[in-house]
C-alpha cells in the first residue's frame, strides 16, 4: 500500500524557512502499532524533520464486514454488532441501532424505557468523554489524568453492569424498549450519587491537573485548527463540530427519543485558550458535554415514569415493512447513522452505518499538513477516534 | 579516605601507587554497586510514587511488603530476555552505545562527597568534571539512534541530542553563583562552606542563588530525559524514542542510566545547594552521608512528583524555555549573585 | 424547506427529465441521473436557498432483486455452509447498482436525499468529493465494498480491505473467501433466530404488542 503515496510538496509554501532549508522528505510509518493511534490505526507521513508535509491515514485492521453480517441476519440479531462498533460507548450505538430500526417499523416506545435509554446512553456518553480526556491526555504526555479518568469509567461500568449485566458490550437496548428494568437495589441513587460526585469533585480535580495546566494549553491551543468550513466539508460531528463553534447536536437539532424534553445546553469552542477549533477546544467541550449529561441523566432519573419499559416480547423478531431510511443520533463522538433498506423481510436488504469517527478522522488528511509531528499526535488524540467504529 | 590510605600503606605495606590502585578500584566497586542499588530502589520508588499520586497502589505482590522486590525481579527478568540486534543496525555503535550511556553517569558519581572527606576521586576541578564526563551520555544517545536504523530512534536521538546539548548551559550556568561564594570547583570545598544549619545553605543564601536552585531543578530534568521534558523518549510520539530497538540487558543499562542520572543531578543539587552532608539544624551532624543521601532521595522525589504530575512539552517549546528564558535567567544570576556578594560584603 | 419543494429548485436547474421526485412516507428523494450528480451536488451546495454544507452519509447499494421504489423480493446472499466452506452459486447478480446521497444543511437545518443508479455493467458514477470532501472515504468504501467506480476520483484505492482483496463483499452475489493470501479461511453459517427455532423468521407475527412488565 505505501507505493501509490507520491511525494507532493504540499505545505512547503506555508513554512517560510523551508524554502532554503529543503531537504529529502523522511516517510514515516506512524502505527498501526503505535501508542498514540488509539488502535490500529496507521498513518503514513511525510516529514522533513519535525514538521510533518502530508499525512495519509490507513485504516481498515479491525475491518469486519459487519454490514455484510447485517444482511444475514435479523434485525434483532444484529443489536449485539452495533455494540462493537464505538466499543466506549456502546449504548449510545445500540441507541443509534434501535431509532433507526423504529423509525423504519414505526414503534412505539414506552416512555419509561426512553428514560432509562437516556440516561445509560449518556452514562455511556460520560464514560466515552473520560476516556477521550484520559487519553488525550496520555497523549500530552500526562499519565496521571488517565488513572483519574479510568477510575471514574469504573464506577460507570459498574453502575451500567448493574443494569445490563454487562461490563463493557451491554446489547442493552432492543426495538422497542430496553431488555431489562432498574435493578432493585438502589440503582437510580446510586446514578445520582455519582452523577453529583463527578459534576462536584472530579471534574473540577481535572480541570486544575489537566484543563488549565499551563503546560497542557501551551501544547493544544492554536494547534490543529479546524474552521467551520472545514468541519462541514469533511463532515465533522459531534465534539469536533462543537469545538468548531458550531452549535450543533442532534439531541437538540434533530430530536430524538426524548432529549427534546430536557434541558441541557450544548457547549462550543469558543477559542478561549487560542483560536476557535483548536484541539482545547475540542478538549473543553467534552469537559462541558460531561456536565451537560450529568444535567440530563439527573432530570431523566428524577422524572422517570412507572410503566413497562418495553413493548414487544423478546422473542419476537420485529417487523419492519418495506422501505428505507436513514435515522441519525448523536452518539459519544458524534453523528451516528444508520442507512437501512428493508425489504419486508426479517433481514435488512441493506445496512450502512456512518460512524463518527470515520468521518472526522478523515480532516487529519487536510488538518495535519504543516504540524510538528507532536501536533498531529494532538490532533488525532483530540478527535478522540475509535477503530472499531472506523473500521466497522 | 584517609584512613583507607594509611591502612594500606601502612598495615598491609604496599607502596604508594598499589595503595593509590587498590583504593580506586574499591571505591569504584563501591559506586557501581551503590548505583546498581539506586537503580533497583528508585524503580520501586517511582511506582510507588506513581502509584501514590494516581490513587492505586503501585506493585503490592512480589516480597510481600509493598512488592520491594519487584523490582529485583524485573532486573532478574530482563537479564534473562533474548537479546536482539536488529539485523540493519550498526552492530558495533548498537552494542557500545549504552555502555557508554551507563559510564558517563558512572564516571560523574566519583566526585561526589558522600561524607566529610569520603569521596572517590577528591579533584580540584570537581564539578566541572562532573558537568563534563555526563555530556558524554548525549553521545551515547545519539550513537544509540543512529545505530538503530530506526526512524523513531533517530528523531528520539536527534531530539535528545538538541535538548541535552542546551540544558547543559542553563545547568553550568545555575551552579556558577555558587562558584563564586565558595571560590573552589573542589566538590568537598562546596560543601563545607555551607556549614551552619539551614540558613547557610547556598539555596537560601542570596534570591539569585534561590532562583539559581530552581533553574538548576528544571535543567536537570531536561538533563535526565524525564518528563515533562522526556523529548528523546517521548513514549506517545516516538514509540520509545533512542533505545526502541533495545532489549534485555542493553535495555536495562539505559534503564540503570536514567536512575544513575536521576540521583547523580538530585545529589549535585543537594551538594551544591542544599549543605550536602550537614544536617538542616547546626550541630547534629552525627550521620553525614545519611542526611546526604536522605535530601539526594527527597529530590528525587521531587522529580517524581512533577513527572507524575505535568504533561510533556512540545520539542519546540522546550527549546525556546532554554535559549529564550533559562539562560538569560540564569545569566542574570549569575550577575546578581556576584553584585549581592560584593554588596554584603561578603567577598574576599 | 421540505423536500418537495427543494427537488423543485433542483429540477429548475438541471432541467426536466434528469431528476425524478420519489414520494415516501418516512424519507422522500429525487432519483438523479448519474451524469448530472457532481453538478447537482454544486448546486445544492452552493445555492443560497439550499446550503447543504455537509454531505451526511454516502451510501454504495447493490440493488439486486429490488426496484427503483424498493419493491421486489431480494435473494439470499450466499455465506457459508454448516462445514465452514464457502457456499457457491452460479447466479450472477442482475440488478443496477445505486448511491444514496444524505445531505443535510446547517444554515437552513432541512435534510435532503439524492439517490442515483446506474447499470451493473456500467457501475460507474462520476465523484462529488470535488463537492463534499468527506465524500472521498465514502466513495472509496463504497469502491472497496461495494465495487462502485466513481469516476474522477482522486484516489480510489481500497478503503477497508487489502489492496489484494479479491471481489466486493456487499455485492449479493459475493462468493466468501475459502482462503485470502494463502491463508484458508474457515466460516461460519449465519445462525437463524435462535429465539424462534420452529417458525422461519420472516414469517413471524409482528409484535403484538405485550408489553413486558415493568
Amino acid at each position: 500500500m505505501t507505493d501509490d503515496v507520491k511525494i507532493t510538496n504540499r505545505g512547503w509554501e506555508s513554512q517560510d524557512h523551508a524554502s532554503e532549508m529543503k531537504s529529502e522528505l523522511l516517510e514515516l510509518n506512524m502505527g498501526p502499532q503505535h501508542p498514540a493511534t488509539h488502535g490500529v490505526l496507521r498513518l503514513l507521513l511525510q516529514t522533513d524533520g519535525e514538521i510533518v508535509y502530508k499525512v495519509t491515514p490507513v485504516v481498515g485492521y479491525l475491518h469486519r464486514c459487519t454490514e455484510k453480517i447485517a444482511e444475514g441476519v435479523d434485525y434483532k440479531q444484529w443489536i449485539v454488532y452495533t455494540d462493537r462498533f464505538d466499543y466506549l460507548a456502546p449504548v449510545t450505538n445500540n441507541h443509534a441501532y434501535v431509532t433507526a430500526v423504529e423509525k423504519l417499523a414505526d414503534l412505539a416506545v414506552p416512555e419509561r424505557a426512553e428514560h432509562l435509554r437516556i440516561v445509560t446512553a449518556e452514562l455511556s456518553r460520560i464514560a466515552s468523554h473520560l476516556i477521550a480526556l484520559a487519553t488525550f491526555g496520555l497523549d500530552m504526555g500526562a499519565w496521571t489524568p488517565l488513572l483519574y479518568c479510568f477510575r471514574e469509567r469504573e464506577e460507570i461500568l459498574n453502575l451500567l453492569e448493574r443494569i445490563a449485566g454487562g461490563r463493557m458490550l451491554y446489547n442493552y437496548m432492543v426495538p422497542g424498549g430496553v431488555r431489562y428494568d432498574v435493578p432493585k437495589d438502589n440503582w437510580v441513587a446510586d446514578v445520582l450519587e455519582f452523577v453529583t460526585m463527578l459534576e462536584n469533585k472530579k471534574l473540577p480535580d481535572y480541570n486544575t491537573l489537566l484543563t488549565y495546566n499551563k503546560i497542557f494549553i501551551e501544547r493544544t491551543s492554536d494547534v490543529g485548527i479546524i474552521s467551520k468550513e472545514t468541519a462541514f466539508d469533511y463532515g465533522c460531528t459531534g465534539p469536533v463540530l462543537r469545538g468548531s463553534g458550531v452549535k450543533f447536536d442532534c439531541r437538540r437539532d434533530d430530536p430524538y427519543s426524548l432529549y427534546d424534553r430536557f434541558d441541557f445546553e450544548i457547549p462550543v469552542g469558543m477559542g478561549e485558550m487560542g483560536t476557535v477549533g483548536d484541539c482545547w477546544d475540542r478538549y473543553i467541550v467534552r469537559v462541558r458535554e460531561i456536565e451537560q449529561s450529568c444535567r440530563i441523566i439527573r432530570q431523566a432519573l428524577e422524572t422517570l415514569p412507572e410503566g413497562p419499559y418495553g413493548t414487544l416480547e423478546l422473542k419476537k423478531p420485529v417487523k419492519v415493512p418495506a422501505g428505507a431510511a436513514y435515522s441519525r443520533t448523536e452518539a459519544a463522538k458524534g453523528e451516528m447513522g444508520h442507512y437501512i433498506i428493508a425489504d419486508g423481510g426479517a433481514k435488512p436488504f441493506r445496512n450502512k452505518v456512518r460512524s463518527c469517527s470515520f468521518c472526522n478522522l478523515q480532516v487529519v488528511e487536510k488538518v495535519g499538513v504543516g504540524l510538528m509531528v507532536s501536533d498531529l499526535v494532538a490532533l488525532v488524540g483530540s478527535l478522540d477516534i475509535v477503530l472499531g467504529e472506523i473500521d466497522r | 579516605m584517609e584512613a583507607m590510605y594509611a591502612f594500606f600503606m601502612d598495615t598491609a605495606g604496599m607502596d604508594e601507587m598499589a595503595a593509590h590502585i587498590t583504593v580506586a578500584v574499591i571505591m569504584a566497586t563501591i559506586m557501581f554497586i551503590v548505583m546498581a542499588l539506586c537503580a533497583i530502589i528508585f524503580t520501586w520508588m517511582e511506582r510507588k510514587v506513581a502509584g501514590f499520586l494516581q490513587s492505586r497502589y503501585g506493585p503490592m505482590r512480589t516480597g510481600r511488603w509493598h512488592g520491594w522486590a519487584q523490582a529485583v525481579a524485573d532486573m532478574l527478568k530482563i537479564l534473562g530476555k533474548e537479546d536482539i540486534i536488529p539485523a540493519e543496525a550498526d552492530k558495533p555503535y548498537f552494542i557500545f552505545a549504552p555502555l557508554l550511556v551507563l559510564l558517563g553517569s558512572l564516571l560523574a558519581w566519583a566526585a561526589i562527597p558522600w561524607a566529610p572527606g569520603f569521596v572517590a576521586a577528591d579533584l580540584d576541578l570537581g564539578l566541572f568534571y562532573i558537568f563534563a564526563v555526563t555530556s558524554l551520555v548525549v553521545l551515547g544517545i545519539l550513537m544509540a539512534g543512529w545505530a538503530s536504523n530506526n526512524k523513531w530512534a533517530l528523531y528520539g536521538a536527534a531530539r535528545g541530542a538538541a535538548q541535552m546539548v542546551s540544558y547543559e548551559i542553563p545547568l553550568l550556568l545555575a551552579t556558577i553563583p555558587v562558584v563564586l561564594y565558595t571560590g573552589s570547583l573542589n566538590t568537598q570545598d562546596i560543601v563545607i562552606a555551607q556549614q551552619g544549619g539551614v540558613l547557610n545553605w547556598f539555596v537560601f543564601r542570596d534570591p539569585f542563588l534561590f532562583i539559581a536552585f530552581w533553574m538548576y531543578f528544571i535543567a536537570s530534568i531536561a538533563e535526565t530525559n524525564r518528563g515533562p521534558f522526556d523529548m528523546p523518549e517521548t513514549e506517545s510520539e516516538l514509540v520509545a524514542g533512542y533505545h526502541t530497538e533495545y532489549t534485555g540487558m542493553r535495555f536495562a543499562f539505559f534503564f540503570l542510566a536514567e536512575y544513575a542520572n536521576l540521583f547523580l543531578v538530585s545529589m549535585i543539587a543537594v551538594m551544591v545547594f542544599l549543605g550536602g552532608w550537614w544536617s538542616p539544624i547546626p550541630g547534629l551532624d552525627f550521620a553525614p552521608a545519611a542526611c546526604f543521601v536522605v535530601k539526594g532521595v527527597l529530590m528525587v522525589f521531587l522529580n517524581m512528583w512533577v513527572r507524575w504530575t505535568l504533561p510533556r512539552v512540545r520539542v519546540d517549546q522546550l527549546m525556546h524555555l532554554c535559549w529564550k528564558v533559562m539562560i538569560p535567567v540564569t545569566l542574570v544570576c549569575v550577575v546578581g549573585a556576584g553584585i549581592w556578594m560584593m554588596a554584603s560584603g561578603a567577598v574576599g | 424547506m421540505e423536500p418537495k419543494a427543494i427537488f423543485d429548485l433542483l429540477v429548475e436547474h438541471l432541467g426536466e427529465g434528469s431528476a425524478e421526485f420519489r414520494e415516501h412516507d418516512i424519507e422522500p428523494w429525487a432519483c438523479v441521473s448519474a451524469a448530472r450528480i457532481a453538478d447537482a451536488g454544486t448546486f445544492l451546495r452552493d445555492d443560497p436557498r439550499l446550503e447543504f454544507n455537509q454531505l451526511m452519509c454516502l451510501s454504495g447499494i447493490d440493488w439486486d432483486g429490488l426496484d427503483e421504489n424498493g419493491k421486489g423480493k431480494s435473494t439470499a446472499i450466499l455465506g457459508y455452509t454448516g462445514d465452514g466452506v464457502p457456499e457457491d452459486s452460479d447466479r450472477i447478480a442482475e440488478g443496477d447498482f445505486g448511491v444514496a446521497y444524505h445531505l443535510y444543511s446547517h444554515t437552513q437545518r432541512h435534510k435532503f436525499t439524492l439517490r442515483v443508479r446506474v447499470k451493473r455493467d456500467v457501475a460507474a458514477v462520476p465523484t462529488v468529493s470535488g463537492v463534499w470532501s468527506t465524500a472521498s472515504w465514502h466513495e472509496r468504501e463504497a469502491w472497496d465494498l461495494v465495487g462502485i467506480r466513481f469516476a474522477d476520483h482522486p484516489d480510489l484505492r481500497r478503503m477497508l480491505l487489502s489492496e489484494d482483496w479479491e471481489g466486493h463483499p456487499l455485492r449479493k452475489d459475493y462468493r466468501m473467501p475459502d482462503q485470502w493470501s494463502g491463508v484458508p479461511l474457515k466460516g461460519q453459517p449465519y445462525s437463524e433466530n435462535p429465539f424462534t427455532p420452529d417458525a422461519p423468521a420472516a414469517d413471524a407475527p409482528a409484535g403484538d404488542d405485550t408489553p413486558a412488565e415493568g
